[in-house]
């Protein structure tokens, strides 16, 4: 598939017309500014084209300015299934379900923290477990286990880390209903439990930012963000109890496809109608592993917290927490009609126009690559009207991991942080390459995207100041 | 065929540990069956990393035979120490993306790893 057959509708919005691959349901768009064309790779518009075939699908299969190839499903994919005639593919979330992102503002400012950097990193580092195979301090019980599936993060508040307050800064306050910690596989649940509390490897990270620019200054005040006020942000998801049970559906859906008689263009959607017995289960497994993920935030928030009260006598408030790869049972404007659908968001953030907390639209987060600037927006109208209330995640891989390896060295981009004044730590220096800023797309480039397009507004930009590479 | 395989778990083995710091110590032995070649590969690829990621054992070897579409594998290898391993990279599964065998000279397998 090539670029040729997009047309372009907008300054942001290209179309893949239906048609464009055999079993299209529903047209294509993919939101890209001229700079971002460049990166666009004809893997992902395939791949935005195959998710338009999946039955129940509705108004289009979308990908976000971040978007490239992924499984199945493109990273930065969005698309809405009808609750009663559409499916629920497991590549639609991939296999870390509710990988997300959760902002905490301190009381402290960016002078005091510059000077203590290297003590202040050295006690998050030794404070939160990370890195390759990290496991966290408890010892949970099977029971408790499933109590973790079950409640999500006020599992984590009524044991002692954090308070009520926290659950409303969270998406769906930190537990998404009908979760079903039976429908976990043993060895899911084998994978999880030693790993509760942890913030994992890859592009899993904990960065110390302070607030460089306020791009929009009501907004800002109701989230609390100053300028040169200093925030933690945290990027994790549910480990190895989210890859297994992705791992484990993607298996009984490979079979379950063929029974429903549903033809897929590739493996990795294999999907299954969301009403079916597999379906369900697979929904109860998935919020399980969601709740996980909350659970595993907010505990490592609470160790963020002690640090921040320990080391400068100051406090953080949980500004928000977001998912960005998940399904959804939601409700949306369909043409004239309001209806139930699931959104799958792989690699794309929730960004509705109401939250209660504050009182205008959701605070989004949106992490940019290790050493660039990350962004506080909030959700709007048009993103409820145009893409089922999504957003972009983050600045979207350009660079392979392998690529990024190959093309960079550890030392070379841990000097390149140095003149940047960015501190980093992590226990495998091999592995910086990776999250290298030349292995993603401009974040700036894709905010400006989103904020024009309209589906969310920024609210603020975050620079880092160390960061601690999982 | 079966080379093919024993080729396959070396490269998931090598991406998750520097194999030449695992010893020879402990013997396992798989043994499955699956709808198709593709299939049994990815299922022997993903038997594989759960014992790596739950048993936390490594595999540096394997002799793997293969009738129709059942697979036997005796494998050799030990528990990981993080004291004395030097772990690569963390997979998080196997992935269907573009899995494919084919046969031309030799059997060739793509197989993509969610890293």
């Amino acid at each position: 598939m090539t670029l040729a057959e997009l047309v372009r509708e907008d300054e942001y919005i290209w179309e893949v017309p239906e048609g464009t691959a055999p079993g299209m349901r529903v047209p294509g768009r993919i939101f890209l500014s001229d700079a971002l064309m460049k990166y666009l790779e004809p893997g992902a518009i395939q791949q935005v084209a195959n998710v338009a075939t999946l039955p129940g699908i509705q108004r289009w299969s979308l990908a976000m300015p971040d978007v490239h190839t992924g499984y199945g499903f493109p990273i930065g994919g969005v698309a809405a299934f009808d609750a009663t005639e559409g499916v629920l593919s497991p590549g639609g979330v991939g296999f870390d379900i509710n990988c997300g992102t959760r902002l905490l503002a301190t009381t402290l400012f960016k002078e005091e923290v510059e000077q203590r950097i290297d003590e202040f990193l050295a006690a998050l580092f030794q404070a939160i477990p990370s890195g390759l195979g990290s496991k966290g301090p408890l010892r949970l019980s099977e029971t408790e286990l499933d109590n973790v599936f079950s409640s999500g993060a006020k599992w984590a508040v009524n044991h002692g880390y954090g308070d009520a307050k926290d659950l409303t800064h969270c998406e769906s306050d930190g537990c998404l209903d009908g979760a079903d910690p039976s429908k976990v596989s043993p060895l899911a649940k084998k994978r999880g439990k030693p790993q509760l509390g942890s913030l994992g490897s890859g592009n899993h990270f904990l960065e110390i930012q302070y607030v460089d620019q306020i791009c929009e200054r009501h907004a800002a005040n109701l989230f609390g963000l100053k300028e040169e006020q200093v925030c933690i942000m945290l990027h994790s998801g549910s480990r190895g109890a989210g890859h297994q049970i992705c791992t484990d559906y993607l298996k009984v859906f490979q079979g379950a496809s063929r029974k429903y008689d549903i033809k897929l263009p590739d493996k990795q959607l294999a999907c299954v109608p969301a009403e079916s017995p597999e379906g369900r289960n697979y929904f109860g497994a998935m919020a399980a592993a969601a709740n996980y993920a909350w659970t595993n935030r907010q505990m490592m928030s609470f160790w963020v917290r002690n640090v921040v009260e320990q080391k400068f006598g100051a406090t953080a408030t949980l500004v928000y927490d977001v998912a960005h790869n998940i399904a959804k049972l939601e409700r949306h404007s369909v043409g004239e009609a309001r209806k139930e659908v699931y959104v799958h968001r792989k690699g794309a953030t929730r960004a509705f126009d109401k939250d209660s907390s504050y009182g205008i639209g959701q605070p989004v987060l949106i992490p940019g690559s290790m050493g660039t600037a990350s962004y506080v927006l909030h959700g709007t109208k048009k993103a409820m009207a145009t893409t089922f209330g999504s957003t972009c995640h983050g600045a979207g891989r350009v660079l392979s991991r392998k690529a990024a390896k190959r093309s960079l060295t550890w030392k070379t981009v841990i000097e390149n942080l140095r003149q940047k004044h960015i501190t980093i730590k992590t226990d495998d220096l091999s592995a910086v390459p990776e999250e290298a800023p030349e292995a993603y797309k401009p974040i700036d480039e894709v905010i400006e995207v989103v904020s024009k397009l309209g589906i969310s507004k920024a609210v603020a930009r975050l620079a880092p100041i160390g960061v601690i590479k999982g | 065929m079966n080379q093919l395989f024993e080729n396959a778990a070396e490269a998931l083995e090598s991406t998750l540990v520097m194999l030449e710091s695992v010893a020879l110590r402990d013997t396992t032995t798989i043994e499955m069956t699956s709808d198709s070649c593709e299939d049994l590969l990815y299922d022997w690829l993903a038997e594989l990393l759960v014992t790596f990621e739950v048993n936390r054992s490594a595999v540096k070897k394997c002799i793997v035979k293969i009738a129709g579409l059942s697979l036997n594998a005796e494998c050799w290898g030990e528990r990981i120490d993080p004291n004395k391993h030097i772990l690569n990279t963390e997979v998080k599964a196997m992935t269907y993306h573009n899995l494919q065998i084919k046969k031309n000279n030799v059997y060739h397998a793509e197989v993509t790893l969610d890293v």
